[in-house]
């Protein structure tokens, strides 16, 4: 599984990276997923956590 | 449009002023009779629930706003355009527009600034005694910052900003007195937006100056400046003023947790969710369905209106557990649907939050207890909050 950033629709807001700190940072106005958006196998539950948190569903899963 | 027979009916109708000024009651018998219901009051469905709230406000093809996100088709021609009224691509360009100054990196350079106003209008309140929470707190405070953002002229009175943006709001519901009441002063606030989008009416170097200097250079179709100018103003004055009066009576009757806020800072943004939450300002806006689709098991024909119930979904007992209860401590509240969510998602919620946390951590670092009288509560069609309630701050 992969989390991918729409940076068109990204405005930075943060509650992805507050709900999954190990996945996504919040750097310079925009999410980006750490690791190229490699989700690991026991971080799953807080990939889709981040994707539903997102205010804007500027984030998906892949 | 045929409405599907399985689908519950009911005669509720939360645009009465008895629902208005209580409507907590209405919203769970609506939750209970299902997840979609036929409101025969105002031929509209109503979805109240949390998942079916969440699930059509992220599938925006479906559920699209372009033409209008009001509760009447006639209102709903009058305000096209706007970025929370169109679909993608559109949608995407004119949010942009809007949103490159909301963002909360753009908005990092005023963070001194918006906690400065804060600390002096508490610091203030003290002073004075007895106030009261809206006109003296939670108007204060929008009324002092967006318009000066934005490059409101200093010699404009911001004195009609408040009842043209009431007047807008009221519109997004039926087309009741309290609509009809507004029109006159819809017709003024487009008379200043036109005037304001005329460049050099607009304070050199603000937002809507850029947005004027932009459509000069030919970045920006002219015609749609009065309406972007309109964007900022009228959306952050009564959401803001509901979330902030409520957050005085809500801090005010649970000294408790007022107490922990003061003990640890860390608390304020969960603080300010929770408060969103249970008194969320906005009701909700409706969608116009595109396409056949299942929702909750139910199924909705094309052309369809629903109204999502953003206030309902908010104390839906399948979602929360004990949603009626006012906790700062609460478990995935930022899951809150209180600035909508999706695409349309709040584009002021940055700001709005700036400012919340910035008065929270005022008050916090200031004030002992919140002594609070007797709400009341405002008559409006799409903006749940305080008319009035009397606040003393101890130091």
């Amino acid at each position: 599984m992969k989390l991918v950033v729409d940076r068109s629709r990204c405005e930075g807001h943060g509650l992805c990276e507050a709900v999954a700190p190990d996945l996504l940072r919040v750097d310079d106005g925009f999410a980006t997923p750490v690791h190229d958006g490699d989700v690991p196998a026991d971080q799953q539950d807080a990939a889709h956590s981040a994707v539903e948190m997102c205010p804007i569903a500027a984030l998906r899963t892949a | 449009m045929t409405t599907t027979t399985t689908i519950p009916r009911s005669d509720i109708d939360p645009y009465s002023d008895a629902s208005i000024l209580s409507p907590y009651e209405d919203y769970r018998r609506l939750r209970d009779l299902g997840p979609v219901v036929w409101l025969e009051t105002h031929q509209v469905f109503a979805v109240a629930r949390y998942r079916e709230v969440y699930d059509a406000l992220h599938d925006h093809t479906t559920f699209s706003s372009g033409s209008g996100v009001g509760l009447t088709e006639t209102l709903n021609k009058a305000q096209k355009g706007s970025s929370f009224t169109s679909d993608p691509p559109y949608h995407d360009y004119v949010r942009g527009l809007v949103a490159r100054h909301l963002k909360p990196k753009a908005l990092e350079q005023f963070h001194d600034y918006i906690e400065g106003w804060a600390a002096r209008l508490v610091d203030e309140l003290i002073e004075k005694g007895t106030f009261d929470a809206v006109t003296d707190f939670a108007q204060a405070f929008p009324l002092a910052v967006v318009p000066d953002l934005l490059g409101w002229p200093v010699e404009e009175g911001k004195e009609r900003l408040l009842e043209w943006a009431t007047a807008g709001f009221n519109a997004f519901g039926p087309l009741n007195d309290r609509t009809k009441a507004g029109f006159p002063l819809l017709k003024e606030m487009s008379d200043f937006l036109q005037r304001m989008s005329i460049p050099g009416n607009l304070r050199p170097d603000s937002w809507g100056a850029q947005l004027v200097s932009d459509a000069k250079d030919g970045k920006i179709e002219e015609y749609l400046l009065p309406g972007l100018l309109g964007d900022f103003l009228a959306p952050s004055m009564d959401t803001s003023v509901s979330a902030l009066s409520s957050m005085l009576w809500l801090l005010g009757s649970h000294p408790g947790q007022w107490d922990q806020i003061r003990a640890d800072e860390s608390l304020i943004p969960k603080a300010f969710n929770e408060i969103i939450r249970i008194e969320s300002p906005l009701r909700g806006f409706t969608r116009l369905v595109t396409r056949e689709r299942e929702l909750g098991g139910l199924t909705l024909e094309p052309d369809a209106r629903v109204l999502l119930l953003y206030g309902s979904a908010n104390r839906d007992e399948r979602h929360w557990t004990d949603p009626d209860t006012f906790d700062i401590h609460r478990p995935g509240v930022a899951q809150h649907v209180g600035f909508g969510h999706g695409i349309h998602g709040c584009v002021g919620q940055a700001l709005s939050r700036l400012e919340g946390h910035s008065l929270l951590k005022a008050l916090s670092t200031r004030v002992r207890s919140i002594e609070i009288g007797e709400p009341t509560w405002r008559l409006h069609n799409t903006i749940r909050g305080i008319a009035s309630l009397p606040v003393t701050l101890r130091t």
